[in-house]
């Protein structure tokens, strides 16, 4: 039980590789096209603004000196001709861009959700919610910025950076390497420092998912720190997890600036270094005014790609560790998938079988061993035992909540031709569970009217049908009365219903799916005698034919069943009908009596 | 501005100096962009075009002090405004934390946990953003702005005269833009809520979509969600690419009239070629500004959007919350009494008519049908709702004028819903009272009848278990709850259908083990199973809000009301045999 808590790091199970930028590179793919156009109409824009530059250049080189304002004007209008070109390409590109970045979010998203509805209750289970709503939400918005305009300024100012070369090197040798000797201290200063950045970023986004998960905690739980007024050690609890957010916050940001700082500084110094050459040359008269006005121009314009480049570096090196979350997500082991030759489960009998299953939570420690049983279609059976004897892992083995270690459970199904075994684990989940109805004992409300959480259980349903099943399970009278009866709205995990309303609700919703195998967990655990006897009352005829189980503590409720198995010590201790078992006077007959 | 004031307020007095130092440092910083110009009008005049070398290694020394200078200073303001900005959010996280676990009920059934999170989170970031990035930005512009008309007139204000011919123009076409925009943010900030409620509530209730095999179905509905936020993104960028050409436009003519202008000027004999390159080398200080408004302005709407929604948190009132004259208790002694108290909900009565009393070492039993108003009860008692009629008093004084602290310290409740947190197990029993020895802890598992099955835990007692104790039992899980209850040693103890998940042999034991707690209380307990309650010194029955029968077990046995035939339900007796219970 590896669990993960609000005030624990997650370790990232492998250090960031190539692959996962690859890999992320499935999600540029399809907007690869717009990509390459809007890089098209990047570089034919770098060269209009290139123009710009020469007609800057001949306007001090040619038209001052012969004083020609006609030129002046002439060239002024050519300026405004590229100056509108590039404003309407410009425009073109950031549709493309916006277009691009927004579907890529919105696809690594849709499938991160995907991939996690995959994932078994032991992923949910062994770490708080938050930390995995922070990333479906908050980090695939941070990394979507260096896979769009990322990528594409990326190889703009690359292209940039080659052309401005070009043309340098024409202007001027000299004066060019002049400024292109920055370049080698400028990058020691980058690389030095990436490491360190990466892993403060990374340090970074473990105090902000520690900080979420314990939120989104509290705000689920905050009824029962009121109850015991804990607010004050929360609150010290938050001042300790936002400080740690803060600290490691500054800390990545000190380094971040530091590069910022040392690229200024280059651009500074090769500044110097132009004007101090091109003047020497100068004053051998090798240059002209007008080209080392432009060469300072080229100095802007070579170093600013670089400082792009660096920028986009920095951000893509923050942005990494948030990538490298996601990327762990989607490669979480989906423990309990179909099969490669998997096959749909054709109609279910409600026969079932467990064939010397054993099964446990944690390896070593079995909650079942070699455990048997056959139930008969339209069997009721009933499991009772200790609490946590293993009744519900019984129940959620059917389900294949969870994968056995050896042994087999097999569901008889009708494909036509004769009614014959389906082993759980060889068939899809989604056509095994969707013949199974299960109530589980937390009823989850979502937050919506009272009318969708019941037709969750079949979203074909008519409003008939589930006020039909609401009445059958006793519910259609306190729902009547609510403000706006089926369409009264309801919070996550139900607000204002009591216990026994929410537990009503989860079983009108169960009972709506028409299942051929009912499985009925602490049902009606929180409902009064009186109601609970009117309710099996009520779904006595929707349960004719279908086979069910039930686990249920008041012994009452399961009197009737056809078989009675009681659970513990890793399988059956006795099964029988209550009267068998009250006649063999063994572990039920205790149950009973104690009871009375 | 109210927004203004408000986020410049939540930067704590110590940091207060760092926020100024940002400002007051971007401001100088963005008129030190003005040295060098200055010096490369003189390099170009008496350098350049004098064709002297001598004067330049020393003004290239000034530059380059001059704008390291400048740099290390921005270092230092980015710094500043970081501090300030962390500060501030600091504040925000625990102040608005700490706010919310005071607000009521109330508060909690209108928004959904995704909505908080939404604001606790991306909002508040963009608070951060706000102070860090979007002061400084600002102060450069305007500063940057102003300057460079200050240094262009005291140049040439003929020539600075017909650059500025532009701007009424584009702050006509910024402020339209601002206006279309606005609203598109605040939709695309409910998109995005929207969006974290419907992931939020699939995490949670993950168990209920597999169950009913629901992943498709989550899927369809999580990316309606997903494509709603993408569109309105595209939306607002949309709108932006339709302003942004006028607003870029102006800014790059300002910068070819500059040039063009320029050169007429030179020729025209008004400046000379260095002041030229004042003009040319510094136009961009104009044209940025103009060009940065339309991005400020986005980034202003989004702060004051996220602003707006912090703020219904920030200032939200609990309507349950202590009275400005309540008494202080030292200790609770745990008398009880309910007099006429009536509750109603949205014009729905709840419950009408309560009288009951309780004294410690007593124990009153509650049953009825679901849905009748007992857990509205405990509600009342530890005054998460407010009596609407009648009052409510413990030790003889009204909960109204308890310290709410001081009361709900009092009381000990075993809630229905069970919530654990994810923490140990030790943890969570600890969670009230989190003094207790590790003895302690054990001694109150085991009187819940929890030590047994905790110490098969793989880490027994330091076992993490999941977030409302997933991977446990539901009858664990109350018995951890129960532990819990019992470790803070309430004057009142609160039983809320604790056992309903139970099998007889564990509840008969832990019936055992409250009779012989180390500490006096009174005891309330609701349940369904006449095991539950019949020992209780009196039981009433609620039905719709209203006690409808009340005494002791022999007494309501004999009054053949909705207790006997609970009774008789749950022995499985019929009407006759019933006559000899």
């Amino acid at each position: 039980m590896a669990r993960n808590k609000f005030d624990v790091d997650e370790e990232l199970e492998a250090p960031f590789q190539l692959s996962h930028l690859k890999r992320v590179l499935v999600y540029v793919k399809p907007y690869a096209w717009k990509m390459v156009i809007a890089l098209i109409i990047s570089a034919v824009t770098w060269c209009l603004s290139l123009l710009g530059t020469k007609i800057f250049q001949w306007t001090l080189d040619i038209a001052i000196p012969n004083k020609d304002i006609r030129m002046v004007l002439q060239l002024a209008l050519l300026n405004i001709i590229a100056t509108a070109l590039i404003l309407g390409l410009v425009v073109v590109r950031g549709r493309l861009m916006a277009h691009v970045s927004n579907y890529i979010i919105c696809d690594i998203r849709r499938d991160l959700f995907a991939h996690l509805q995959k994932l078994p209750f032991a992923y949910y289970d062994s770490r708080p919610a938050g930390k995995i709503l922070v990333r479906v939400i908050n980090y695939v918005n941070s990394v979507s910025n260096i896979l769009t305009n990322g990528i594409v300024n990326t190889i703009i100012e690359l292209i940039g950076l080659v052309l401005i070369a070009i043309f340098m090197f024409m202007t001027n040798v000299r004066l060019s390497l002049v400024i292109v000797a920055g370049l080698p201290v400028f990058l020691f200063f980058v690389f030095l420092i990436k490491p360190m950045q990466r892993k403060a970023w990374q340090r970074c986004s473990n105090k902000s998912a520690n900080y979420n998960a314990f939120l989104a905690e509290s705000i689920d739980g905050v009824r029962v720190s009121q109850l015991f007024s804990r607010q004050e050690e929360n609150k010290s609890i938050m001042e300790r997890l936002s400080q740690a957010c803060r600290h490691e916050w500054l800390r990545a940001l000190y380094i971040s600036h530091s590069v910022w700082f040392s690229s200024q500084f280059v651009t500074q110094t090769v500044f110097c270094f132009l004007y101090v050459t091109g003047v020497y040359w100068l004053s051998g008269s090798m240059v002209s005014f007008g080209v080392i006005m432009a060469m300072g121009d080229y100095v802007n314009r070579f170093w600013g790609p670089i400082t792009n480049l660096a920028n986009i570096y920095n951000d893509f090196v923050n942005n990494l560790a948030y990538l490298e979350r996601i990327m762990e997500t989607m490669d979480e082991p989906v423990d309990i998938d179909d099969a490669p030759d998997a096959v749909e489960l054709p109609k279910i009998t409600g026969e079932l079988s467990f064939n010397h299953v054993t099964f446990g939570y944690e390896p070593g420690i079995h909650i079942l061993e070699d455990f048997n049983l056959h139930v008969k279609p339209g069997e009721s059976i009933a499991l009772v035992g200790e609490t946590g004897a293993g009744k519900t892992t019984v129940v959620n083995l059917i389900s294949r909540f969870y994968d056995i270690e050896s042994g087999s459970i097999d569901l008889y199904a009708d494909d036509g031709s004769g009614v014959r075994p389906y082993g759980v684990s060889a068939v899809t989940l989604n056509s095994l569970r969707r013949q199974l109805g299960i109530m589980m004992q937390d009823s989850f409300i979502f937050s919506g009217t009272i009318l969708d959480n019941i037709r969750y259980g079949r979203l074909d349903a008519t409003e008939e049908e589930i006020v039909a099943a609401a009445k059958a399970v006793c519910a259609h009278d306190f729902i009547s009365k609510m403000p706006n009866g089926y369409y009264t709205e309801v919070s996550e995990r139900g607000g204002s219903l009591s216990q026994g309303q929410r537990q009503m609700i989860s079983f009108a919703r169960t009972l709506l799916s028409d299942p051929a195998i009912l499985i009925l967990d602490e049902a009606t655990s929180s409902i009064d005698t009186k109601t609970e006897r009117l309710l099996q009352q009520g779904i006595a005829k929707l349960l004719e034919g279908r086979t069910s189980f039930i686990i249920a503590h008041r012994l009452s409720t399961i009197k009737n069943c056809d078989q009675i198995l009681v659970i513990g010590n890793k399988g059956i201790l006795e099964s029988g009908t209550h009267d068998e078992l009250m006649e063999r006077k063994g572990a039920y007959y205790q149950l009973s009596t104690a009871q009375k | 501005m109210f927004q203004l004031k408000w986020i410049f307020d939540t930067v704590d007095k110590k940091y207060k100096p760092w926020l100024y130092l940002g400002l007051a440092l971007s401001f100088l910083t963005s008129l030190m962009m003005l040295i060098n110009p200055k010096f490369s009008a003189r390099l170009v005049d008496e350098v350049i075009v004098a064709q002297n070398p001598k004067p330049l290694i020393g003004i290239l020394a000034m530059m380059f002090c001059a704008e390291q200078l400048r740099q290390s200073l921005r270092y230092f303001m980015a710094m500043s405004l970081e501090y300030a900005s962390q500060s501030s959010l600091n504040h925000l996280r625990t102040y608005l934390y700490d706010k919310l676990q005071y607000l009521d009920a109330d508060f909690f059934r209108h928004n959904r946990t995704g909505d908080i999170m939404t604001r606790m989170s991306p909002d508040l970031d963009m608070c951060r953003h706000f102070i860090a990035y979007l002061t400084y930005t600002t102060i450069d512009s305007i500063t940057l702005f102003a300057a460079t008309l200050f240094l262009f007139f005291s140049t040439n204000w003929k020539l600075t005269l017909c650059l500025l011919a532009l701007l009424p123009a584009l702050l006509l076409v910024t402020g339209f833009y601002s206006k279309r925009v606005g609203p598109k943010f605040i939709q695309a900030r409910d998109k995005q809520a929207n969006m974290n409620t419907a992931a939020q509530e699939n995490i949670s209730g993950n168990r209920v979509v597999k169950a009913f095999a629901r992943e498709e179905y989550e899927k369809d509905r999580f990316e309606a969600c997903n494509i709603e936020f993408r569109d309105i993104n595209m939306d607002i960028n949309r709108t932006w690419l339709r302003f942004y050409p006028v607003i870029e436009g102006v800014a790059s003519f300002l910068g070819i009239t500059t040039i063009s202008l320029g050169a007429i000027f030179v020729i025209l004999g008004e400046i000379t070629a260095g002041e030229m390159t004042i003009f040319t080398g510094m136009s961009w200080a104009l044209a940025n500004p103009m060009r940065n408004l339309g991005t400020m302005i986005n980034d202003l709407q989004r702060f004051g959007t996220s602003a707006n929604k912090i703020m219904e948190i920030y200032y939200a009132n609990s309507n349950i919350k202590d009275a400005e004259d309540a008494v202080d208790h030292e200790k609770m002694i745990g008398n009880i009494e309910f007099r006429n108290v009536g509750f109603s909900y949205d014009g729905h009565e709840i419950v009408k008519d309560l009288n009951f009393k309780l004294e410690p070492g007593k124990t009153l039993a509650i049953m009825g049908p679901t849905g009748c108003g007992k857990t509205t009860v405990i509600n009342l008692l530890g005054r998460f709702l407010d009596a609407k009629e009648g009052a409510v008093y413990v030790d003889g004084c009204d909960v109204r004028k308890w310290k709410l602290e001081q009361l709900r310290r009092g009381i000990g409740c075993a809630t229905q819903d069970v919530f654990l947190f994810s923490d140990t197990v030790e943890g969570n029993i600890a969670f009230g009272n989190t003094a207790l020895t590790e003895e302690e802890v054990y001694d109150f598992a085991r009187r819940a009848g929890a030590d047994a099955f905790i110490r098969k835990l793989p880490e027994g007692y330091d076992t993490i278990i999941g977030e409302r104790g997933v991977g446990l039992s539901g009858g664990q899980k109350q018995r951890i709850a129960l532990a819990r209850a019992l470790a803070v040693r309430p004057a009142i103890l609160v039983l809320d259908d604790t056992t309903s998940a139970l099998d007889m042999e564990t509840e008969f034991y832990i019936q055992q083990q409250l009779r012989e707690l180390p500490f006096e209380c009174a005891k309330i307990i609701i349940g369904q199973r006449i095991s539950s309650v019949r020992d209780a010194d009196e039981i009433i029955i609620l039905e719709e809000g209203r006690i409808t029968e009340r005494g002791t077990h022999d007494e309501l046995l004999r009054n053949r009301g909705y207790y006997y035939e609970t009774y008789c339900l749950q022995q499985g007796i019929t009407d006759a045999e019933g006559g000899e219970a």
